[in-house]
């Protein structure tokens, strides 16, 4: 029989603030994130973006780290803080043996490190001790040395579901027997590099985006980190267990490298599939928190599909990027935490910016946090190369 | 559970990607940096798509062709890759003209094509394969999550077939900007890298799918049995190593007499070959034979993918090709082959691969 596998502890920093309680009064305030670039210089300085309110040195004392001691990119600073959180959440559990392990997710790694030294290293070798930071292991090698963890640790690149094919992967590892507790997650800071890029492919909100509104322009480029702690249920101390992950799905468009089809087909199979393993029905899920980028494609594809998945009444639906932005390789994680939010406080979180609903779609997002009964949350998360992954997380 | 291996499509720094078991001889060069040889991609790919297609695409796309077609045209029911570093020349060309041009982006394919994921979804999209398709980028355990993520695919029963890939490529500026770390050595005769007894390695790169089935097909009964990873301070003792190499072999019902080859990662640096010395000497007994194979592919994240497809063809023949050789007397039956790698004495990986009967 597979494990059932238990949320123990969530951990966040985004735009919308440090700490799950700052996110929440962000949603019940209908605050975001979205502001213009004060951390990170660019010549693309009046694009909205939706960044951490803090500097590296300040991201570093939160963290407890020593940048004088120790080189750290943006990204594992940010990563640092959320597993800390989780970790401390689900009650500081024992993380050793070959039972635990450490999975985490990112599209960028280092590369603010990367960009920032890159010309001097080349021309003249200076900085090269930054060099072993760059990659998108170290966010994850360095969390794990933090938290003694030495077995089963990997960390997943897939565009932007990287953080939701993290979070499915210890749920796996669990359900297989394979560990018994595992910390997931996914970070990505702002970097230049994904600024350029994203205004590159012309899909860069000038405005700030608008998840679901006919008039949408665009994604906005946010960055943060999440981490969930995992557990199977031999191990998880009932009083913690604030809800259940019980279903999930990846599937693969193979439609285009970096655009989903119109029809939806890669984001219906991807919630279809996680409905059938979690053994749910469409009218068991109590709320969509979709991946809603504001592009004028991935809306349109995600909520044609969402229509066509829920033909029996479409529960309520929302972007939460409106608020934190796209965090990219950190999304799926972060929305996962919004998700368990929603199942731990029994409320629906609100999609802002949508003033002119979608005429495409019958549904539009709530306006504001909303009193419900909360038993199944559908996260969806869609990634660069048609990579779509949808989880289930149930009340426990 | 095991995994029958029923199928490889391997693009090396040898002769791989054309022959079906051991190259007729094993090129050497001198330098220290291997680069593969590759094949004509018009055969395997469609040349229109080839026009403006990375090459590490390229590899990746071809070399799962090959395993594809050397399988039967098998649509697989997961796509998994491994990647220590990923489209890492895009994502140079990409940082290059955003630093050199104050941000002026006049060309965003390499962008695109710098995504980790690219090769195992332009491999969906090639084969229309809607499956669960993931790329783990952990150094020296790309490879090996996605060894793990199939096995765990094929233990939960829905699914058949699994195409697994480990591929990474070697960069210009790689090379320069890991030479300040002092990674490689002088070029040397790469065949005899181990000869040298310095610091520094050479610089290799590969693309290396397999096909991993539930069944054992015709003539392939040859399986991958498990994997194990561990991370230790690259100063840790030898005893935290062996005690992993014991859980592992024991977790696999075998004991360490039981393998008859254990195929070492030995990259001929002086700063880490040593565990693999104390364990040829002081913990395996004289039943085991030992081969290495960084000579043949160089130092790169994914080369236990490399390690992989010569242990299946060291099963399927029965011999170790002698110049990586490192017994006086290769085993006279192979039936137990474990991998060993570690990169700079951080991460380790162990993988079991056992023929059949």
């Amino acid at each position: 029989m597979p494990q059932r596998v238990f949320v123990t502890g969530v951990g966040i920093i985004s735009a919308t603030g440090n700490g799950t309680g700052e996110n929440l009064a962000s949603f019940y305030d209908l605050r975001t994130g979205i502001g213009n670039l004060s951390h990170l210089a660019s010549v693309h300085s009046h694009i909205p973006v939706a960044e951490v309110n803090q500097s590296n040195e300040g991201l570093a004392e939160i963290a407890g780290a020593d940048l004088t001691e120790g080189k750290y990119s943006r990204n594992t600073l940010l990563a640092l803080i959320a597993s800390q959180q989780a970790f401390a959440d689900a009650g500081s559990p024992d993380l050793s043996g070959r039972r635990t392990g450490i999975i985490f997710a990112t599209t960028t790694g280092g590369m603010d490190l990367n960009e920032r030294y890159y010309k001097s290293l080349l021309q003249e070798g200076t900085f090269k001790d930054y060099i072993p930071f760059f990659d998108s292991a170290d966010c994850t090698e360095r969390i794990a040395s933090y938290f003694g963890v030495r077995h089963n640790i990997t960390t997943i690149s897939t565009a932007c579901s990287s953080s939701a094919n993290a979070i499915m992967h210890g749920v796996r590892m669990i359900r297989n027997h394979n560990v018994h507790r595992i910390l997931v997650g996914g970070a990505d800071a702002i970097t230049r590099f994904t600024l350029n890029g994203f205004l590159a492919l012309e899909i860069v909100s000038p405005t700030g985006c608008r998840p679901f509104d006919q008039f949408r322009n665009g994604l906005t480029i946010g960055e943060g980190a999440a981490a969930l702690m995992l557990e199977s249920e031999e191990m998880a101390d009932p009083s913690r267990i604030i809800c259940e992950i019980t279903g999930y799905a990846n599937v693969n468009e193979a439609y285009h490298q970096t655009s989903s089809s119109a029809d939806g087909m890669g984001a219906m199979m991807a919630m279809q599939q996680a409905l059938e393993i979690a053994g749910l029905h469409d009218h068991d899920i109590s709320y969509i928190n979709a991946h809603g980028t504001g592009t004028e494609i991935n809306d349109l594809s995600e909520g044609r599909a969402i229509e066509h998945v829920f033909q029996g009444g479409i529960p309520p639906v929302s972007s939460t990027k409106a608020f934190t932005g796209h965090t990219l390789g950190a999304a799926g994680a972060v929305e996962a935490v919004f998700a368990v939010l929603s199942i731990r406080h029994q409320i629906i979180l609100p999609g802002i910016n949508c003033l002119n609903p979608m005429p495409e779609l019958t549904f539009r997002p709530p306006a504001s946090v909303l009193k419900a009964v909360v038993n199944h949350v559908i996260s969806n998360s869609f990634g660069f190369g048609g990579n779509n992954t949808s989880l289930i997380f149930s009340k426990a | 559970m095991k995994a029958y291996i029923t199928a490889n499509g391997i693009i090396s720094p040898q002769h791989t990607h054309d022959a079906t078991g051991l190259p007729g001889h094993f090129e050497t060069r001198i330098s220290n940096r291997l680069t593969c040889i590759e094949p004509d991609y018009r055969t395997l790919i469609n040349p229109i798509l080839l026009r403006r297609m990375p090459r590490i695409l390229k590899m990746g796309l071809a070399s799962s062709q090959l395993c594809i077609n050397r399988s039967g045209n098998i649509q697989p029911d997961a796509i998994i890759v491994g990647t220590g570093l990923g489209c890492l020349h895009n994502l140079e060309q990409f940082l290059t003209e955003m630093l050199s041009n104050n941000e002026h982006i006049t060309s965003v394919l390499p962008f695109i094509n710098s995504t980790h994921n690219a090769v195992a979804s332009q491999i969906a999209m090639l084969l229309k394969n809607h499956n669960y398709n993931v790329t783990y980028c952990h150094r020296g355990f790309s490879f090996e999550s996605a060894c793990l993520d199939a096995l765990m695919h094929l233990a939960e029963k829905h699914a058949e077939h699994i195409l697994v890939g480990g591929i990474d490529e070697c960069t210009e500026d790689f090379m320069n900007l890991h030479g300040y770390l002092e990674y490689w050595k002088h070029p040397v005769d790469t065949l005899g890298l181990l000869n040298n007894k310095t610091t520094g390695t050479i610089a290799g790169e590969g693309s290396a799918f397999f096909m991993l089935s539930r069944e054992s097909g015709n003539n392939a009964s040859i399986a991958l049995r498990g994997v194990h990873t561990f991370v230790t301070s690259d100063d840790a003792p030898a005893h935290e190593i062996v005690s992993e190499i014991d859980y592992f072999i024991q977790d696999k019902g075998l004991h360490q007499d039981c393998l008859d080859l254990v195929i070492l990662g030995m990259n001929g640096d002086v700063r880490y070959d040593k565990i693999y010395d104390y364990l040829r000497q002081s913990y395996f007994t004289g039943k085991t034979g030992f081969a290495v194979y960084k000579p043949l592919c160089g130092e790169y994240y994914t080369s236990s993918a490399f390690a992989l497809w010569l242990a299946t063809v060291v099963l399927n023949q029965q011999m170790v090709p002698a110049p990586v050789c490192l017994s006086p007397a290769a085993p006279v039956m192979i039936k137990n082959v474990m991998i060993y790698n570690h990169i700079r004495n951080v991460e380790h990986t162990l993988m079991l691969v056992t023929a059949d009967g």
